[in-house]
């Protein structure tokens, strides 16, 4: 399923990384220099201890499925439909919850606690965006 | 804290008018705000030289929406010819309606103040040919949108339609349950004549509706229309000029999670905070409410309010409002007699639902009037912005 027709984000220095990392593969938080707590999206501020000092770490995963829904509408002229959006945490990183596509599979099959690899496909506006896919 | 002394007791809300309602009103959103404006001061019993502070939600120009922007403040002041000491264009913190207005009367910086929320949302999707992605006026997505949007939620029904999905999971209840929610608002809707839609929905209609995001379908989703409403909000002491006042007894708007739509923690669980506040500035129960206007932008968020307010247990909302027996008009709590915004209209950030709250707690609500209505709850969103009152008879 074609991921590329809609809005793309606006980049922000605090987003940027996020962004560039996507580019190439890899998911990317924020984790703190001070106390190690790791925050998404980034804000660049711990969102635990509040520490300002902030590194960026990969998350590689797998992660679980919170949630999801299999979006049937379509809200742009073009949109390939159906298709399901996850919301997906991961087990070695609390805080942490990416919202992203499913795709290899039906979008019915999509379930919670469903687990994922994490990866990327190509996005509105020439961006990676979050594509999960159901671990084997 | 409940009793004296609560700034919300030192106003009441004096007036609601609307403008006409519809799938397509052929009249500008400024003559739609207009005359919703000289509706609510006339029906205050007020004349429109009396009104010294204005407001509007969304201020700003904001427009997530094609038809969702809500006009310019100051033409409005000057088409009414008046001097204001009061002046706000709200966005970010509109937990209620009344509550900016409320501020502002009770520190003395207005007596009447007026507050409208206009839309077009149904003029607009009909000229583009359907709902349109909630960022499509803009180019790239910004702020929290930026998650959302590009992976493809592309509408609040995608945002919330998670939530739905996680609630009916941890609490095992079903479609055929909630469904009971806009079957019902639909039967109190056709005695609603401003009402959007009133011819009778069946459960199997709901059921047999096509999925938009799932699992919330067609009928789960409010009814982009055009139309404006407007409040007039007044100081307590002016009880005497007024035509049929009605108290707020309590009002609270608390955003406790983190706000953002695929960010909440526990979205089985939505309102709770302002809830909370609500209920410890008074000494009513949720048992008292005679009669509860709650935020329906979809099926869901009724299902939250019922919940965070205390109207059954966490979870439990499937059962209590099956059949539709509680909640309908001869019910222990009868729920959105007016439509709500399934039926009744997206007139947005509950000004419909303030607007027959007051009309029921007045005596009225013509043929959906709740007998003896006392107390009514009105509720707002949820999660990134959540209000939650009660207004009590003069």
């Amino acid at each position: 399923m074609d991921a590329t027709v809609g809005i793309p984000p606006a980049v922000t220095e605090e987003t940027a990384p996020f962004w560039d990392a996507a580019a190439a593969g890899r998911l990317v938080v924020e984790r703190c220099a001070a106390c190690g707590a790791e925050s998404f999206p980034p804000r660049g501020m711990c969102r635990s201890c509040r520490g300002r000092t902030m590194a960026w770490i990969e998350v590689s995963g797998p992660g679980h499925v919170y949630s999801y829904t299999v979006n049937y509408q379509r809200w742009l002229a073009d949109l390939p439909v159906p298709y399901a959006i996850v919301l997906v945490e991961f087990p070695g990183h609390p805080g942490v919850r990416v919202a992203g596509r499913l795709r290899g599979c039906p979008p019915e099959e999509a379930a919670i606690g469903l687990v994922v690899d994490v990866g990327f496909e190509p996005g509105p506006g020439g961006f990676a965006i979050p594509s999960f896919t159901a671990a084997r | 804290m409940a009793g004296t002394g609560l700034f919300e007791r030192r106003v009441v809300i004096s007036g609601v008018g609307q403008s006409a309602i519809g799938r397509q009103v052929d009249r500008s959103g400024f003559q739609l705000t207009i005359d919703a404006i000289l509706a609510a001061v006339a029906d205050a019993g007020l004349t429109v030289d009396d009104i010294d502070g204005l407001a509007m939600f969304p201020g700003g120009g904001a427009a997530n929406l094609p038809g969702y922007a809500n006009g310019n403040l100051y033409e409005v002041q000057d088409a009414l010819r008046i001097t204001t000491t009061w002046r706000q264009g709200i966005v970010e913190g509109m937990s209620l309606p009344f509550y900016g207005p409320a501020m502002a009367v009770a520190t003395g910086q207005a007596r009447h103040a007026v507050i409208w929320r206009t839309v077009k949302e149904g003029s607009a999707a009909r000229g583009a040919g359907g709902r349109l992605a909630y960022g499509s006026i803009k180019p790239v997505a910004e702020g929290p949108l930026a998650w959302l949007l590009p992976v493809g939620m592309l509408s609040p029904v995608c945002q919330v339609a998670p939530y739905a999905t996680r609630y009916m999971h941890e609490y095992g209840v079903t479609r055929e349950q909630l469904g009971w929610i806009p079957v019902t608002q639909r039967a109190h809707a056709a005695l609603n004549p401003d009402a959007v839609y009133t011819k009778p929905l069946l459960l199997d209609d709901y059921l047999a509706a096509r999925m938009i995001s799932s699992p919330i379908s067609l009928y789960d989703c409010d009814v982009p229309c055009d139309g404006a409403t407007a409040l007039v909000v007044s100081a307590a002491e002016t009880a005497a000029d007024l035509r049929a006042p009605v108290r707020i007894e309590a009002m609270a708007g608390v955003v406790d999670g983190r706000p953002s739509w695929e960010q909440w923690e526990d979205m089985g669980r939505v309102g709770y905070a302002a809830a909370a506040a609500m209920w410890a500035r008074t000494a009513l129960r949720p048992g008292d409410v005679d009669v509860a206007e709650l935020y329906d932008g979809f099926t869901i968020e009724c299902v939250w309010w019922l919940e965070a307010m205390g109207f059954c247990g966490t979870g439990e909302a499937g059962a209590f409002v099956e059949g539709g027996t509680r909640i309908g008009l001869g019910g222990s709590l009868p729920l959105n007699t007016w439509g709500g915004q399934l039926s009744g209209g997206r007139l947005h950030a509950a000004f419909g639902h303030t607007a027959e709250a007051v009309r029921q707690l007045r005596g009225e609500a013509g043929g959906r009037q709740v007998t003896g209505a006392e107390v009514a709850a009105v509720t707002n969103v949820g999660g990134f912005e959540a209000g939650a009152a009660l207004l009590t008879r003069w």
